[in-house]
């Protein structure tokens, strides 16, 4: 796998170290700007939607890896305001199949080195991945997840109950609860990170190499032309710019990065998406002091915890049934979500719920992405990313940068081209995503 | 105790005749009933609480109400007790948090010395190298959490939950909540009236005596009409169509309950909550809101210092200057914001000694009081979908435009003298009344279809209440020095103006660098001001910078109270019982406890295919399917055809999902012309159901079906081996069970052990003439029973999970979900022939014909290993010879009694899936060891013959 090796070095940000803070701290000479406010342009070699980790991973490969630093990305909150700011940041790479193997490891790859990439400390914790399995099929499902990734040199194992309360005491590994524990799917690389770190972290870097950071900015339309439907859009065009809430960009690549959004932001394009957008809900309670030392998944009771180094616990949940772009969380996710987690630690009944929250998932109907290029000539899609967008954002960024700026899918995202919908050549990770996070 | 308690008056809570100890870091001390801890606590002298997140700087209450950020405490094994609000209890055990080693001497305070270093978001920005030392780093930083400890051996909670249809909810029992909650149930609504703090009353409770006059008086009125009132209580969350979550706590027995609440029109009073000001030392214990002093010294008759400053902006500052005086603190200085007047600094160590105005005095003083004005808990409406809008003029936010069956009241929505408040109060119960009436209307006419509607539906009414006006207040959120503005996180100003210098200046990236209002009381004391820095920095006002979203809950509720008590079933057959009597080891099977075996499941199979065997497959899905149009959905639903179905026959099928994916499989038979018997696997019951019911109700409403899950009213019964027949002969009169007449894939209803209406079908999973029996769960012990009996002389057995999951590998039926996976499309269980490919249409037909055109999907193969003592874990990894590239796994694996050796089946790549091939399978241990692939998937009775027999 090629390493990350920067064509061109424009870095113009203060270099973040102890001694900058030591320095600092004397002088009270305050910190340069994170990222620029730049002046809106209007022209830019690629334009990507979306203001999250992919959208920015894209923005900054495309920069460090081949050169390409005309490039503005368009947000229309805040940056990281959607899925990147809203997931519950866990990461590992013990998936089932060899492919979705290969890719997440990639991805932790560039996690681990992300820190000193980068220069900010994203304080990646690679505490272990606990998958706990209630049944004799969902061991037998470890047991395989296991095998595969042993062969494939990933650093994962099936072990016993005793073993999981040895590494997470406040789990109740006896036998006459409702869902006992029979074993668990071990994965030690596995682990936590700060996720608006990761965003803050592409962000300054691609803003160091020029690229244009445009915050509050919301796309309106998407500029075609020589396309079949109305207005030069659809399959057989191309496309030619954005016009957004501050005017109109002409651009000869788009990227579209938008998450629960995407199937909207396609269709401004002409392009039909196999997309539907769920929420998905997440809490955090108030602080303790810590004692959960690793992450624990429980496919079973479709809950997944682990403690912030502030002290927080936090926990996600499966998508919510309905397609909707509402928000707001619902009452039931939270009552289902403690008797879930009481059942898994009775002892912390007197925590309490402090906050709860969505996000919006982009699934597609075989829970894989849709990456590359589509019918309309230079409006590319890296979506579809449902429950797992977060783990995959830095090597997503690192192929679709790749894609975009060769003009050649990369083989690592081959599979995951929108033609497959029509080929009947699904991506089956469903069987591997159904097992959460 | 002491000279820090003021002599009884009216309007204190506190029973001084009943004396209560408690003890605090160990140390015994005395309070009274109907104390608080913090109340108790500076009774005693006491006044540090706690130490602080980042600096662990001493500090001391700050508003002595439920929103106090610097008095949350440990109380025996529960973390994060608000102090300043739950009452003390004869021999609490309370102590500081967040204290090392003590709350006296704290050695993480020497933290403050290295503060010009550690600003906001500090991290972020070292500890990177070497990355070999991060985890420690991350460790030492994970200490610094803040919080409680978790008890978990600790006894758990007494939760429960409560549905409650109320026509009108109050959130807040002020005056202006009590005169709503009053108005409404005088009008004829049903009323929850929900107050937060322990009592009825709001501000009125540290008023003057006419104040509690009023109190008293719509207390008393509020309870005379009727009203549910709950004190200890909140409303933490609203959500679509006011479902209303209400936390309650204090009751007899019940550490917390959640009540849902279903409500016609919520209306929100939750008044105001006094604001902190920003300014040099401004968390320094003996710095004090207002509101803080008023309570404590009205409320519990706790004189909370010596020597008063008193910066004020507003009458609650003035009312704070007159309650110190009464309870005969000296006023040092009293600072008028509405005139100028400001405060620089407040100095000390361990609590305020001196304090720094802005015309250049000095005044010593062990009291700070700040009144500079108020943040509106919007928090319900947010929920609702509304956006407050900021008054400059008032220097606050108010409601915008909630949906209208939320009504704002109170402080909330304006000020006003008490009379005002109330006769809002008043409009907004009737209001609330009138359409809580309609919602009732509306309600009743939807559940009662079936008649007219006779009356038609009344007029919305329109909300044509006066406004209260907005008063006129200072803007004061900060001084010209800089102080902390996020308590429970230690963030100062200088901290969000210096996260602004950086870029991170939106509201949003603002709290996400610095942390500011995600702590505990989740910017009720600070979000405003976190607004107000950020907008001076910026040069922007405060409606340019906005606010952030307010989330539920509006105040935090335990995780055991969300859960209530923990109803999780347990699924069982009628039979189960006679099972466990009878050694039975049970197995959990998703919701299911069942029998796996009843000691030795290798006899279990010889006695079954040497004589006849029992087993209770109660589990396996059944759904009652009736009417015109059930061939039409099995259809859409199966794989194969069923047009052509006769009456008594069964036929097996295989489900699909959208991809392709095997989704399920099973029998289904014809009772009766349009009368069918589905079944499913025992794990796939619900899913099916649910898949069959949203065809129907998505797709093909037109269809003329009905679907009735039967799974645990039948109990079933397979009883086989080559004996069954001559079993259940004897125990039927009225089914012909002649080899002719009742022939294999056929089903007949009829009588069995004199028990009418028994579905009988033959069919066989595990290889052998058996006969599954489905009976009237009721008599499902009782056919089990005479079952044994009348085949003693046969040498019936009971079998268990085990036994038939060697028979079905024996005879190599595959199992969805262990065989197959989420990634297999329905060409790799091999059953080509059930694959109608020319049919209309059916689920996943598109993806199958794909697959099958491209013929590269792994597929199912009996595998034998060439050993045949080693028998290869399930999930055993099978690879190409010498490489680690996978080809396939093993899904199944048993050693087989019946041919003692070792028989699996195995999911191969196309390759390598023909007969013959020799295939090498990798071991749980590392090792390496060959197998053969099989002609057919059956190890033994490939033809058949055994079954049909």
């Amino acid at each position: 796998m090629r390493q990350t090796s920067p064509v061109i070095k424009q870095r113009r940000a203060a270099k973040y170290s102890l001694g900058g803070l030591i320095r600092r701290g004397f002088s009270k000479e305050s910190w340069p700007r994170v990222w620029r406010e730049p002046e809106f342009g209007s022209h830019y070699d690629v334009v990507i939607i979306g203001g999250g980790v992919h959208g920015l991973a894209t923005a900054y490969y495309l920069a460090a890896n081949h050169g390409i630093t005309n490039v503005a990305v368009l947000e229309k909150g805040y940056l990281g305001s959607g899925g990147s700011g809203r997931n519950t940041a866990i990461v590992r790479s013990n998936y089932l199949t060899p492919e979705g193997v290969a890719f997440y490891d990639r991805s932790l790859t560039l996690y681990n080195s992300m820190a000193r990439d980068l220069n900010l400390n994203v304080m990646f914790s690679e505490r272990g991945h606990l998958t706990l399995a209630h049944t004799d099929s969902a061991l037998r499902t470890m047991h395989w997840r296991a095998e595969v990734n042993k062969l494939q040199g990933i650093n994962s194992s099936v072990i016993d109950p005793a073993e999981v309360k040895r590494l997470t005491p406040s789990l109740d590994v006896s036998e006459n609860v409702r869902y006992p524990i029979l074993g668990a799917l071990y994965h030690p690389p596995g682990g936590t990170i700060r996720h608006d770190a990761v965003v803050w972290g592409y962000a300054r870097a691609a803003d160091a190499y020029g690229v244009d950071l445009h915050q509050k900015t919301e796309v309106l339309d998407v500029l075609c032309t020589g396309g079949d439907g109305p207005e030069g859009k659809g399959p057989g065009g191309r496309v030619v710019g954005v016009r957004t809430s501050r005017g109109d960009i002409s651009a000869p690549l788009v990227v579209n990065c938008t998450a629960g959004w995407a199937s909207t932001i396609a269709s401004m394009a002409g392009v039909r998406l196999p997309i539907t957008t769920h929420p998905l809900q997440a809490a955090v309670t108030e602080p303790v002091k810590v004692f959960l030392p690793t992450v624990v998944v429980s496919g079973s009771l479709h809950v997944y915890v682990s403690q912030t180094d502030r002290g927080e616990l936090v926990f996600g949940a499966s998508v919510d049934p309905m397609a909707t772009y509402q928000m707001g969380g619902t009452l039931e996710f939270t009552e289902e979500l403690a008797s879930h987690v009481l059942e898994l630690m009775p002892g912390i009944g007197r925590m309490r719920l402090l906050r709860q929250w969505a996000g919006l998932c982009d699934m597609t109907p075989d829970y894989s992405p849709v990456m590359g290029p589509t019918p309309v000539e230079g409006f590319h899609v890296d979506v579809g990313w449902g429950t797992y967008g977060f783990k995959a954002g830095p090597v997503s960024g690192e192929q679709m940068a790749a894609c975009v700026a060769n003009g050649r899918v990369p083989e690592l995202i081959a599979p995951f081209g929108l033609e497959r919908f029509s080929r009947g050549d699904l991506v089956g990770e469903k069987g591997a995503a159904a097992v959460g996070h | 105790m002491s000279n820090h308690r003021i002599p009884d008056a009216p309007g204190q809570l506190i029973n001084r005749d009943v004396p209560l100890t408690f003890t605090w870091n160990g140390r015994r001390l005395r309070g009274y009933e109907g104390d608080t801890i913090v109340s108790a606590l500076l009774a005693n002298g006491i006044t540090i609480t706690g130490r602080s997140m980042k600096y662990h700087r001493p500090r001391g209450p700050l508003t002595a109400d439920y929103w106090d950020p610097n008095t949350t405490v440990q109380v025996g094994d529960e973390p994060n007790v608000r102090a300043s609000h739950r009452l003390l209890r004869d021999g609490m055990n309370v102590s500081a948090q967040n204290v090392w080693p003590s709350l006296r001497f704290d050695l993480k305070s020497a933290n403050r010395l290295v503060g010009r270093f550690l600003t906001a978001g500090f991290y972020y920005k070292t500890f990177m190298k070497p990355a070999a030392l991060w985890p420690l780093y991350a460790r030492v930083l994970g200490t610094f959490a803040p919080g409680g400890v978790v008890d978990l051996d600790a006894p758990p909670p007494r939760n429960d939950k409560r549905y409650a249809h109320p026509d009108v909810v109050v959130a807040g029992g002020g005056p202006a909540g009590m005169a709503a909650a009053l108005a409404a149930a005088q009008a004829g609504a049903s009323v929850m009236l929900v107050e937060h703090e322990h009592q009825l009353g709001g501000h009125l409770c540290w008023g003057d005596d006419t104040d509690r006059a009023e109190a008293a008086r719509l207390a008393h009125a509020v309870r005379a009409a009727g009203v549910e009132v709950l004190t200890d209580a909140t409303v933490t969350g609203r959500y679509e169509d006011n479902w209303l979550a209400i936390s309650q706590r204090g009751l007899p027995g019940i550490d917390e309950r959640l009540i849902k609440a279903r409500a016609g029109v919520l209306i929100v009073a939750a008044g105001t909550i006094e604001r902190p000001y920003v300014f040099a030392g401004n968390d320094l214990p003996g710095v004090m809101t207002s509101g803080a002093v008023r309570r404590l010294i009205t409320m519990y008759g706790v004189k909370p210092g010596n020597r008063a400053v008193v910066f004020t902006a507003n009458p609650s500052g003035d009312a704070a200057v007159v309650a110190l005086e009464a309870a005969g603190v000296t006023i040092a200085a009293v600072v008028d914001g509405r005139l100028g007047g400001n405060v620089v600094a407040a100095h000390g160590r361990n609590r305020v000694r001196r304090v720094t105005l802005a015309d250049g005095r000095r005044i010593d003083s062990d009291l700070l009081i700040t009144a500079v004005g108020w943040t509106t808990p919007t928090s319900l409406l947010n929920m609702s979908g509304d956006r407050p809008v900021y008054d400059p003029e008032a220097a606050r936010f108010f409601p915008w435009c909630p949906p209208d069956n939320v009504l704002a009241t109170g402080g909330l929505a304006g000020d006003g003298t008490t009379e005002q408040l109330v006769a809002h109060g008043e409009a907004t119960g009737l209001l609330a009344a009138a359409r809580a009436g309609v919602v009732r209307h509306r309600l009743q006419h939807l559940t009662r279809r079936a008649e007219p509607v006779t009356t038609p539906e009344p007029a919305w009414p329109a909300d044509e209440r006066p406004p209260l006006p907005h008063g006129s207040h200072p803007a004061l959120f900060r001084s010209t020095t800089h102080g902390i503005v996020d308590y429970s996180e230690d963030v100062s100003s200088k901290d969000l103006v210096q996260a602004a210098d950086e870029g991170f200046d939106s509201v949003e990236l603002v709290k996400r660098f610095t942390t500011t209002t995600m702590g505990p009381s989740q910017g009720k004391l600070e979000t405003v001001n976190t607004v107000a820095v950020l907008a001076e920095a910026r040069g922007e006002t405060i409606e340019q910078v906005g606010t952030t979203v307010w989330r539920p809950p509006y105040a935090p509720i335990s995780l055991g109270a969300l859960a209530g008590r923990i109803h999780e079933p347990v699924r069982m057959s009628s039979i189960q019982p006679w099972h466990e009597a009878h050694g039975a080891q049970p197995i959990l099977a998703g919701q299911w406890i069942r029998p796996n075996h009843y000691g030795d499941p290798e006899s279990e199979v010889r006695n079954t295919r040497n004589r006849v065997g029992i087993i209770d497959i109660t589990p396996l899905g059944k759904l009652d399917l009736q009417g015109p149009d059930v061939p039409k959905l099995l259809n859409l639903l199966y794989t194969n055809s069923w047009n052509a179905l006769p009456q008594g026959a069964v036929r097996y099928g295989l489900m699909c999902a959208e991809d392709g994916v095997v989704l399920d499989d099973g029998v289904t038979g014809r009772l009766g012309p349009e009368h069918y018997l589905m079944t499913t696997t025992s794990s796939g019951a619900a899913t099916v159901w649910n898949w069959a019911e949203n065809w129907l109700q998505t797709e093909h409403p037109d269809w003329q079906v009905h679907i009735t899950p039967v799974t645990t009213g039948l109990t079933s019964i397979n009883v086989a081996g080559p004996d069954s027949r001559q079993l259940l002969e004897r125990l039927t009169n009225d089914i012909d069970l002649g080899p002719d007449a009742f022939q294999y894939m056929q089903v007949r209803t009829g009588t069995v052990a004199g028990v009418a209406n028994c579905i009988v079908w033959r069919i066989g999973f595990t290889g052998e003439l058996s006969y599954e029996v489905h009976v009237p769960s009721g008599f499902g012990l009782f056919v089990w029973e005479q079952l044994l009996v009348h085949g003693q002389d046969l040498g019936v057995a009971p079998f268990g999970l085990e036994a038939q999951r060697i028979m079905r590998l024996e005879k190599g039926h595959f199992i969805v979900g262990q065989d197959t996976d989420g990634l297999s499309k329905a060409p790799v269980t091999g059953l080509e022939t059930l694959l109608k490919v020319e049919k209309d249409d059916w689920v996943g037909k598109p993806e199958v014909v794909w697959a099958l055109s491209r013929g590269d999907g792994p597929r199912i193969v009996a595998v034998q290993p060439t050993d045949p003592t080693v028998v290869p874990e399930e999930a055993a990894q099978i690879v190409a010879a010498g490489t680690n590239q996978i080809l396939g796994r093993i899904t199944s694996s048993r050693f087989s009694p019946t041919l003692n050796r070792s028989v699996c089946l195995a999911q191969v790549h196309p390759d390598v899936a023909t007969p013959g091939t020799t295939l090498t399978i990798v071991l749980a241990n590392g090792t390496r060891t060959t197998a053969q692939v099989m002609e057919h998937h059956a190890h033994f009775d490939p033809e058949g013959s055994r079954l049909r027999g």
